[in-house]
């Protein structure tokens, strides 16, 4: 197996004086393979967040390097690593995060706009997704018309459309009661299986985490524990 | 095209705010049409006035008369160059004159006068001189019974020398040839009244100021009218490369001093109006800066999932030129059937107004595509100008921190 993205020594630590700084994360070496569905647990502050953000290139590290399938990502900045993202990594965020004024068919598609897919491609994968994520014939809906479940059920397909090589999902049900919550890892599960798409998310739901096939455990910042089920 | 329809729903997020920053930028860019409106009506009104009253489109002298007149400075083949003026298609009318200072004498009193002598049914067709009588009538070139030239003046001369319609006019000046030149001429008009700028004149027809000048067929001014306002200058360029030997110039030209001080007006007027939508711009400017505080969270989102920052800079630039353009549309509604009755009927002044030494009474605006055009260019620069600190300010958000905001 190959790491599609893998993380030596990271460190993120905020603020300058000694006394005061926090290490956020710290020289957290990991690797991840193609098609894992892997949860980074852990109770708040423990930085699953930052090492979220730092794998998906949205912060910078401290030290250290994070790599997504052989390019450092760490050093980027700007537009190349806007390019990056847009093409290699998906997000799937905590409050949904949708653009309110786009339909959900017009979220899914953004992506590929940027992407430079032609006209009939974009239709075809946004129709494609909604389906996979069970949401026809609610396409022209705009984010205020729809539940929360479905809200991150388009965040989904937004992050899946693409076609990334690794989806990022930060505490993706904690916004969801249980049973939405549950419904929602599973059809994650369902996606990573049928596509074999790499997950890695956040939570620190019981319930959630036991749908996951490796959990990292961290806490102050680095790995306490590194578990296959 | 999502962008543009990102830019669009976005302006109409906020109604209110939006509503209230289109009426700002539309009533600013109506208050700009006004204004060019009304410089450009007044100043088209005073170049009309001129241009008809005395100067033309274009007028020939020979070497520098413009600047330094002297009587031999002569155009000697009029005739001539009447027939070749008179084939050019652009051009309506012309007229020959002659202009020479004499002192007026009437039984009683003298007076200075300027003398300038007409083609009589040319100069009906290229100035305004037939109109200006307010009392008697147009002459003509013949002789009367006595052998006396009959002559038009200005109602100051005929103040001064205390004489009427009919009375005998005595003017004494120099001829060409450098002799004494003297003739008595009987009074048929008065033009204007007595604070006209002509009521120190004496028009006498060409041929007896020729003589009296001896001048024989030549004259010192072609005065010409062109069926175009906007084409002296191009019409001036290409008589002039038809007659190198004289000296073709452009109202610009003869008239300078007032031209020059009319540019100088105009910018004024476009730096002051360009100071106005400046200031409400930094209205628009708050505008714009609140709408990228309150999407921070938004903007975070579109960068993490890979929007460049120039994208989203370019977005909030989409945005505001688009309010600015709907707010233009909305201004050019209010402002084009305004300014078409305000150019068409205009308004009386209270008290009459000074314009580049022309006295105006009435006021009409002018339609034209710089009045509309100018202000639109103006503010849609200005639009762009503003969104650059507030694009900027959004490219720049990190998407780490821009999801931590509420």
């Amino acid at each position: 197996m190959t790491a599609v993205i893998s993380t030596f020594e990271v460190c993120r630590y905020f603020g300058d004086d000694q006394e005061t700084m926090v290490k956020a994360v710290d020289r957290v070496s990991i690797e991840i393979e193609r098609g894992e569905f892997t949860a980074i647990v852990g109770p708040s502050g423990s930085g699953k967040t930052t090492l979220l953000h730092l794998l998906g290139g949205l912060d910078n590290p401290t030290s250290g390097s994070v790599e997504l399938s052989g390019t450092n990502i760490a050093d980027m900045s700007g537009a190349t690593l806007s390019d990056f993202r847009r093409d290699h990594i998906g997000f799937i965020f905590q409050s949904y995060n949708l653009i309110p004024v786009f339909s959900a068919e017009e979220n899914i598609e953004y992506i590929m706009l940027l992407q430079g897919v032609d006209a009939s491609e974009r239709k075809r994968r946004v129709a494609d997704m909604l389906q996979q994520v069970g949401l026809e014939g609610l396409g022209n809906r705009r984010p205020n018309k729809l539940s929360g479940g479905q809200q991150q059920r388009v965040a989904i397909a937004r992050a899946m459309v693409s076609r990334p090589q690794i989806i990022l999902a930060d505490e993706p049900t904690a916004n969801l009661d249980s049973k939405n919550g549950i419904a929602l890892l599973d059809l994650m599960k369902e996606l990573n299986q049928q596509s074999k798409m790499t997950f890695v998310f956040s939570t620190h739901d019981e319930k959630i985490m036991s749908r996951a096939s490796r959990l990292i455990h961290m806490h102050d910042g680095e790995i306490e524990l590194d578990e296959l089920r | 095209m999502l962008l543009l329809k990102l830019a669009f729903r976005n302006i109409f997020r906020q109604r209110r705010r939006s509503l209230l920053t289109a009426l700002s930028l539309g009533g600013g860019y109506i208050l700009c049409v006004f204004s060019f409106s009304l410089s450009e009506g007044s100043y088209n009104s005073a170049i009309s006035f001129f241009i008809l009253d005395h100067t033309g489109h274009i007028q020939i002298h020979q070497d520098d008369y413009l600047l330094r007149p002297k009587i031999h400075k002569t155009i000697d083949d009029p005739q001539g160059l009447s027939e070749l003026l008179d084939a050019n298609d652009e051009i309506i009318s012309h007229t020959l004159r002659v202009f020479a200072p004499a002192i007026a004498y009437s039984d009683t009193d003298n007076a200075p006068a300027r003398v300038i002598g007409v083609a009589l049914e040319r100069e009906r067709s290229t100035s305004t001189l037939a109109v200006k009588i307010s009392a008697g009538v147009y002459i003509d070139d013949t002789l009367d019974a006595e052998g006396y030239y009959s002559a038009m003046i200005g109602a100051g001369i005929a103040n001064n020398l205390n004489i009427g319609l009919d009375d005998e006019l005595i003017l004494i000046s120099q001829g060409a040839d450098g002799s004494i030149a003297n003739d008595i001429y009987i009074v048929r008009a008065i033009v204007g009244d007595r604070t006209s700028p002509d009521r120190a004149t004496v028009f006498l027809p060409l041929i007896a100021a020729q003589e009296f000048l001896s001048m024989v067929d030549s004259v010192h001014e072609i005065s010409i009218l062109l069926q175009d306002d906007g084409a002296a200058r191009s019409v001036a360029t290409s008589l002039q490369e038809q007659l190198p030997e004289l000296s073709v110039a452009p109202w610009q030209v003869v008239e300078s001093t007032f031209y020059q001080s009319m540019q100088a007006d105009k910018q004024g007027n476009v730096f002051f109006m360009g100071f106005i939508i400046f200031i409400v711009f930094i209205g628009v400017l708050n505008t714009v800066l609140m709408s990228v505080l309150e999407r921070t969270r938004e903007f975070g989102v579109l960068k993490a999932i890979g929007s460049r920052p120039f994208k989203i800079a370019l977005m909030i630039t989409c945005e505001t030129s688009l309010l600015a353009s709907l707010s233009l549309i909305a201004g050019l509604l209010v402002s084009v059937p305004f300014t078409a009755w305000f150019s068409a009927v205009g308004f009386e002044l209270a008290e009459p107004m000074n314009i580049g030494g022309i006295v105006m009474s009435h006021m009409t605006g002018e339609m034209s595509l710089y009045v509309f055009g100018a202000p639109l260019l103006l503010i849609i620069f200005f639009a762009i100008i503003i969104s650059i600190p507030a694009g900027i300010r959004a490219a720049r958000i990190s998407p780490t921190e821009a999801m931590r905001s509420h």
